[in-house]
């Protein structure tokens, strides 16, 4: 990746190095890993999070905390969707690649729950040549959000600007060029890829990515992962970036890279 | 006893008088019928005319003789005395409270039998009052003399035969502009003449600010245009002024808004000045002039005024050095209420991080800490400062203008995490200072502590009304923490709400996690913790579906904004205030608030607490009025607590005249204008005595009514003298 430094950027350089910033032992993230970003798998029904994608939430927040300054949890943990723990953090990672079982009525009233106190559901279909785990899903959530359909979430979604600017969603396949979302209290409160995003996130025990990615190899991994340190970003961060003092900068430079 | 004649008994007096009407009808006709006749015999018939007629007219009339015993009762005079303070500034001869009390001895030597009510007029209805009473009375800050007459024409009561103003003539009401008519208008139809009476006629040398006149309520951050008009007048040389409007600040100097120069022509000059206040609440703004020499009433050249600023909306600047769950919930309950203005900047991206990327694929902006803080940072209401390190992010160097900026009215919170308190490089600077928790240096590791632990209420937070949203939600439950910055001693006057379990400070004391304090205009909050978000996502917060975490944040917000719902009081002034009169405040509390309740009031320039008053008990809100006594001119906040809780305020100023003070000139005209279109007179105070009074009136206690003949004797007595003329007409050849 390059590494040019605008004019433009300058400030950011001259107010971070100017204070020897590399000097300083790195921080502690939190009170512990307390309200730190936590990728946590949903299971539902029967289903258990194994293979070679369950080291994608681990490989997720490494590199959110490599990458950016907001803290993760490196060691993510499931939480059954019928679990009162469901509860205890705003964000969950439903991932699959086979039918989905529905939901349990205990599962459907956790859910809606964590949704209504503002939480946030990234779906990965780890399968999306079927779409079947992303048409189970779907039809699952609708019995969990009955008021709200999924709509297409295209670059002008604060989710493709939170921390990398995105021009589309990449994960172990090209797939569509837009992401869905369930849109609540104009929040993205479930956000769809049928990218296999978990699928371009994992490694093995030894560092060796787990899955091939096509057809960009690894330039398409990158984006990948930039995409999902964008999602976390979301969930930290919500609209941040569409705040009005930020907009006319974001607007400029973006008009710069179309030219 | 007294005798009297009356006409007739019992026939009303236009019937007695048709009667005797009657009756010189008809001598007029003998005489005219006796004068066409050439016959003698004219004597005899016109004597028995006479006799038959007038016995006839008192057979009709039947008069009486009446006994009576009574009294004269002098006329009802009602006295409207001025009591307004524009009666202690200069007369003719000394000020014109003592031609008041001079000009009201001669109405009294003057009245004889009237019966004089002497009534007090400023504010509202009239009230009885005697100006030369030894007791001391305060006066009145406004001379309302519409108010005054509109209730005497309400009082179900004798109507007075006349009216008497004594006054210089500076009325509120009625104003200059047909004042007269005004007044009729006032007493609602009781037609009694209104005379006056003018306390003062010379114009003494004075420059003073007659007016300042807002254009609009005055609103945080938006600029609030004033219209100040100036007079000079009493042959005081007055060319170009310069004219100022200063923000008294608490603890501090005032605080230059704007200024102007105004030219004076023909005795008067207006300018115009636009000023911004930026903090809400009660705020006292100085407008002054330069006392031009020979100026012989200094005290009317500059002018308090207390502005109540309202807050449109809420502009907090949200400052985060890390994006985690707790920033988050902060984020969206802050951007959930649309009053609140958010203006964020999380730091993203720090220098270690590797992000792979070129600079132009990040969505990143400089943080641009210098123009934040020293451009724009009196545009906020509020700082949060949420985990966020000063030194790396040149914060440092802006911390004594965030100080200030909280002692000149500004809003602070401090939220915790590694980076936040001492950790964050706060310990030992200015910011320090303001928090209600004293900071010590340390190194990283011992900025804080990580073992879990869920906070313990206070008994001041049993009572705080910041937190009573929070417990009628979760009561004195809390969810656990993961740790807590360490942080010192709580600051005197600070409340503590919640402390930690098991740390201690190094008095012994349970160590604050969160803390309120004030701190010369500002408040401050210290929360020593990053997992508030856990009111919202835990087992706890799931109990009230997240609003527990609204709930806290509302009540520190709302605190620190002094929003009413969440002081403890509410403090009101009984009347304005005016310098050497005695001033009572009147305190409301909170329902239900409960224990010693203290009062303190304060220069706002100097603070020297200049009343203390003695706690006094508060059961169940109900309102209390606390006596402060006499105060001098200035600006004075007055704050009040109960028990050990958080405190409330209320600025005020005190001016030596105020409005009665704005224009010294008297008003002949007024007075002049107010007598003639209601039948009085105007007079002068010398000629006081001259007051035209109306007649005393007779009331009788006791009456007899004798008939001089009976009835049937007049009958008679008529009919015989009737027959007698009937006789006499025939003899002489009459019909």
């Amino acid at each position: 990746m390059s590494r040019r430094s605008s004019r433009r950027d300058f400030l950011t350089d001259a107010t971070l190095l100017g204070l020897g910033l590399l000097a300083l032992p790195r921080r502690a993230h939190a009170f512990g890993e307390d309200g730190a970003f936590n990728p946590r798998p949903l299971l539902t029904g029967r289903s258990s999070f194994e293979g070679v994608r369950a080291t994608a939430p681990a490989r997720w927040a490494r590199e959110l905390v490599n990458r950016t300054s907001a803290p993760a949890r490196l060691a993510p943990t499931p939480v059954r969707a019928d679990d009162d723990a469901l509860w205890s953090e705003p964000f969950a990672f439903l991932s699959g690649d086979a039918p989905l079982a529905p939901f349990t009525d205990s599962e459907i009233a956790h859910l809606r729950r964590f949704f209504a106190e503002g939480g946030v559901l990234f779906v990965d279909d780890a399968a999306p040549e079927t779409g079947v785990f992303s048409r189970d899903v779907k039809r699952e959530l609708a019995r969990v959000l009955p008021d709200a359909a999924p709509i297409a979430l295209g670059t002008e979604h604060v989710v493709f600007r939170t921390f990398y600017f995105i021009r589309r969603p990449y994960g172990r396949l090209e797939g569509p060029p837009k992401l869905e979302g369930i849109v609540r209290g104009g929040n993205a409160q479930v956000i769809f890829s049928s990218h296999d995003l978990g699928g371009a996130l994992a490694q093995s025990p030894g560092g060796m990515w787990s899955v091939p990615v096509t057809p960009g190899g690894e330039v398409q991994r990158e984006r990948a992962i930039r995409l999902a340190v964008n999602i976390a970003m979301y969930v930290l961060c919500s609209n941040y970036k569409d705040d009005q003092v930020h907009a006319p900068f974001l607007m400029r430079r973006r008009a710069v890279d179309v030219q | 006893m007294v005798r009297s004649w009356a006409l007739s008994v019992d026939l009303s007096r236009s019937l007695a008088y048709a009667a005797i009407a009657l009756a010189l009808a008809s001598l007029l006709l003998l005489i005219v019928e006796l004068r066409r006749r050439q016959r003698g015999g004219g004597v005899v018939v016109a004597a028995t005319g006479i006799f038959a007629t007038s016995l006839l007219s008192l057979a009709v009339l039947r008069p009486a003789t009446v006994m009576s015993r009574g009294s004269m009762v002098g006329p009802r005079l009602i006295v409207l005395a001025d009591r307004s303070r524009s009666l202690d500034l200069p007369g003719d001869e000394g000020t014109r409270r003592e031609t008041l009390n001079h000009a009201l001895q001669r109405l009294k030597a003057a009245a004889g039998q009237a019966r004089l009510r002497v009534l007090g007029f400023g504010e509202g209805p009239a009230v009885p009052w005697d100006p030369s009473s030894p007791v001391d009375v305060a006066p009145a800050v406004h001379s309302d003399l519409g108010a005054a007459l509109a209730s005497l024409a309400a009082l179900p009561e004798e109507r007075p035969a006349s009216i008497v103003v004594l006054s210089d003539g500076r009325l509120d009401r009625p104003g200059e502009d047909q004042a007269g008519a005004a007044v009729q208008d006032a007493l609602r139809g009781l037609r009694v003449p209104v005379h006056t009476v003018s306390l003062a006629h010379t114009v003494v040398p004075d420059a003073s600010i007659r007016a300042v006149r807002a254009a609009g309520a005055a609103v945080a951050h938006q600029p609030l245009p004033l219209t100040i008009q100036i007079g000079c007048d009493g042959g005081l040389s007055c060319d170009d002024l310069t004219v100022s409007a200063r923000e008294l600040i608490d603890g501090g100097p005032p605080a230059l808004l704007a200024s102007g120069i105004a030219h004076v022509a023909q005795g008067t000059a207006t300018v115009e000045l636009t000023i911004t206040l930026d903090r809400a609440g009660s705020r006292i703004v100085e407008v002054g002039i330069q006392s031009p020499s020979g100026d012989t009433i200094p005290d009317n050249d500059r002018r308090l005024l207390a502005f109540d600023v309202a807050r449109d909306r809420v502009r907090v600047l949200h400052v985060a050095g890390r994006p985690s769950y707790d920033v988050r919930a902060l984020r969206m309950w802050l951007k959930s209420d649309a009053s609140v203005d958010v203006v964020a900047f999380f730091i993203l991206r720090t220098q270690g991080d590797d992000v792979n990327a070129g600079e132009d694929d990040l969505a990143l902006i400089p943080f641009p800490v210098h123009e934040l803080f020293s451009e724009h940072l009196p545009s906020f209401d509020a700082v949060v400062l949420q985990d966020f390190n000063a030194q790396p992010y040149e914060l440092l160097q802006h911390l004594p203008a965030l100080a200030r900026y909280v002692e000149h009215g500004g809003g602070l919170i401090m939220v915790g995490g590694p980076d936040s308190f001492a950790g964050g490089h706060y310990a030992g600077t200015r910011l320090a200072d303001v928090l209600p928790v004293a900071l010590e240096s340390a190194t990283t590791s011992a900025a804080f502590d990580l073992a879990p632990f869920k906070p313990n209420y206070t008994d001041v937070a049993r009572s705080a009304p910041a937190l009573r949203p929070l417990r009628s939600f979760n009561g004195d439950a809390l969810p656990e923490m993961a740790g807590a910055n360490r942080v010192g001693e709580a600051r005197p006057g600070s409340s503590v709400l919640w402390t930690h379990p098991k740390l201690r400070t190094p008095s012994g004391a349970p160590m604050p996690i969160l803390a309120l304090g004030e701190k010369g205009d500002g408040r401050a909050i210290a929360l020593a913790i990053d997992g508030t978000y856990r009111l919202a996502y835990s087992a706890l917060g799931s109990e009230t579906a997240g609003r527990a975490h609204a709930a806290l944040w509302d009540g520190l917000l709302g605190w620190l904004m002094r929003d009413p719902r969440y002081e403890p009081a509410q403090i009101e002034l009984e009347h304005g205030c005016l310098a050497g009169v005695p001033l009572s405040l009147k305190v409301r509390p909170l329902p239900g608030s409960e224990g010693a309740l203290n009062v303190e009031v304060a220069h706002l320039e100097g603070r020297q607490v200049v009343v203390r008053q003695q706690p006094k008990t508060v059961k169940g809100g109900e309102p209390l009025i606390i006596d402060v006594g006499k105060l001098e001119p200035g600006g004075y906040s007055a704050r009040v607590w109960v028990g050990t809780g958080p405190s409330t305020r209320k600025d005020f100023a005190c001016e030596r005249g105020g409005d009665e003070w704005a224009d010294s000139r008297p008003d002949e005209a007024r007075l002049g204008d107010i007598a003639r279109s209601n039948g009085g007179e105007f007079l002068r105070a010398a000629d006081a005595g001259r007051v035209p009074l109306p007649p005393a009136t007779e009331v009788a206690v006791e009456r007899h009514v004798n008939p001089l003949l009976p009835s049937w004797a007049w009958t008679l007595l008529a009919a015989l003298s009737v027959g007698a003329h009937w006789i006499a007409r025939r003899k002489t050849g009459l019909a």
